[in-house]
């Protein structure tokens, strides 16, 4: 039989409906990833489609949210993504730009952290301050970032930070500043693969303990991925990546395509 | 409230889940019709809310949607883990969804009520082409030989059904 192969375009609709799979919705995701247009025609169909979702609206048995607000007070959250952390980083980073090649290696790398850390608090209080003329939630933003951007400060300048460097096995590399006094590493990557809409790459705190999830990594700007906080780290951790559906899952789907031990 | 939840409010948590499971739960029952495996399904999507809610950005469209979305998509991926394809495409063939199947089991609501409105003014194909898909969570390659259609004639019926859908929705991200 012969295979009929939609212009991408027209798949929209399936896509929206989550009728499509395998190489279809591969298509389509890869199409998506060129077309501004065709993501906010997704966002669109999805309005509708919650329509759809609210027809058929159906009071489940009253266990059911029962134990989800006990799963949910067993279950760690998934740090947020702020746009001022993301953005400081890479000023940061352009400030220590031909240094790097210096600060390869080094442990702990202290030269730069002092520097780093006064531009990340800084470069996220004023940017939380001009996203806040758009953003809904000025206030909690600026707090948001400026929290972040503190308890990333702190790892970056504990007495104990060490820096660690890992290949990413699918493209890319990573570095890692770790703290075990602060329980805490900041992780951010450099060239990571891009990932189909469907996919994204998800950070995880692998030990004795079993393997809790640390954040999805938010989407790279400039070839440059986070910097992302993972607190509550223990004796024994290792630090994961995986690539995972998108939304992220509650125990690892897929091999770790990096693996250092903390 | 989303933010709330975002924060680690357990009680906004628990007035988001008032206003979500049913839709959620309503939703997740009718893809995979088995009621204890909805039910296990919707409590997952409660649960990624919670863990995801600081991922919600409210400028790429309605909390409803990212909620439903999560909720279809799981609903989805287990109703197709658990028959192989085949099997499904021939249940497809047997069972054809109609929207009054699915709202007659769901509370009698206003979304209910405009939906079926806006329902009615696709065309034949269109609908089924979309209410197959979405509340039955078949594939448009599963929905095209039972419709007597070709795939692609499917797709493009997909995607014309749900824009007219949105536009008489008035729903806009």
């Amino acid at each position: 039989m012969r295979t009929h192969r939609p212009e991408p375009h027209t798949l929209a609709g399936a896509y929206a409906l989550d009728a499509l799979t395998g190489a279809d919705r591969a298509r389509f995701e890869r199409h998506l990833a060129l077309c501004q247009q065709c993501a906010q025609e997704i966002r669109g169909l999805r309005e509708a489609t919650a329509r759809l979702a609210a027809a058929a609206a159906e009071q489940p048995p009253a266990r059911l949210t029962e134990r989800a607000l006990a799963a949910a007070a067993r279950t760690r959250q998934l740090p947020p993504l702020t746009r001022g952390s993301r953005l400081s980083w890479r000023r940061a980073a352009a400030r220590r730009h031909g240094r790097a090649a210096a600060v390869r290696g080094r442990t702990p790398g202290r030269a730069w952290m002092p520097r780093l850390a006064l531009a990340l608090a800084g470069a996220a209080v004023i940017l939380a301050g001009i996203l806040g003329l758009t953003v809904r939630d000025a206030q909690h933003q600026l707090q948001q970032d400026q929290q972040h951007a503190r308890i990333i400060a702190a790892v970056l300048t504990a007495r104990d930070a060490t820096m660690f460097r890992g290949r990413v096995s699918t493209g890319g590399t990573a570095t890692i500043v770790m703290s075990a006094r602060e329980h805490a590493l900041v992780f951010a990557a450099a060239g990571l693969r891009p990932l189909p809409p469907s996919r994204c790459y998800e950070l995880w705190l692998m030990g004795p303990r079993g393997d809790q999830p640390a954040g999805m990594l938010p989407e790279p700007q400039h070839g440059m991925t986070g910097p992302m906080l993972a607190a509550g780290l223990k004796p024994g951790d290792h630090l994961g990546l995986t690539i995972e559906p998108t939304g992220g899952t509650p125990h690892p789907t897929t091999t770790a395509i990096l693996l250092l031990p903390l | 409230m989303l933010g709330r939840v975002a924060r680690g409010d357990q009680r906004a948590f628990e007035a988001v889940c008032r206003h979500i499971a049913a839709p959620v739960f309503g939703t997740v029952r009718a893809v995979i019709r088995d009621v204890p495996q909805s039910e296990e399904v919707a409590q997952e999507v409660l649960v990624e809310v919670w863990q995801c809610a600081s991922r919600f950005d409210a400028s790429r469209g309605s909390a409803l949607a990212w909620v439903t979305t999560i909720a279809h998509r799981r609903a989805v991926d287990r109703a197709r883990s658990e028959q192989r394809s085949a099997e499904r495409e021939r249940q497809a063939a047997a069972f054809t969804v109609t929207y009054d199947d699915v709202v007659e089991t769901a509370e009698a609501n206003l979304d209910a009520q405009r939906v079926r409105r806006c329902l009615r003014s696709l065309t034949e194909l269109q609908r089924e082409a979309v209410t197959l898909a979405y509340y039955g969570g078949y594939t448009y390659r599963q929905v095209a030989a039972p419709l007597g259609v070709a795939a692609g004639t499917v797709s493009t019926r997909m995607r014309d059904g749900l824009i007219r859908l949105r536009d008489c929705l008035g729903v806009q991200p």
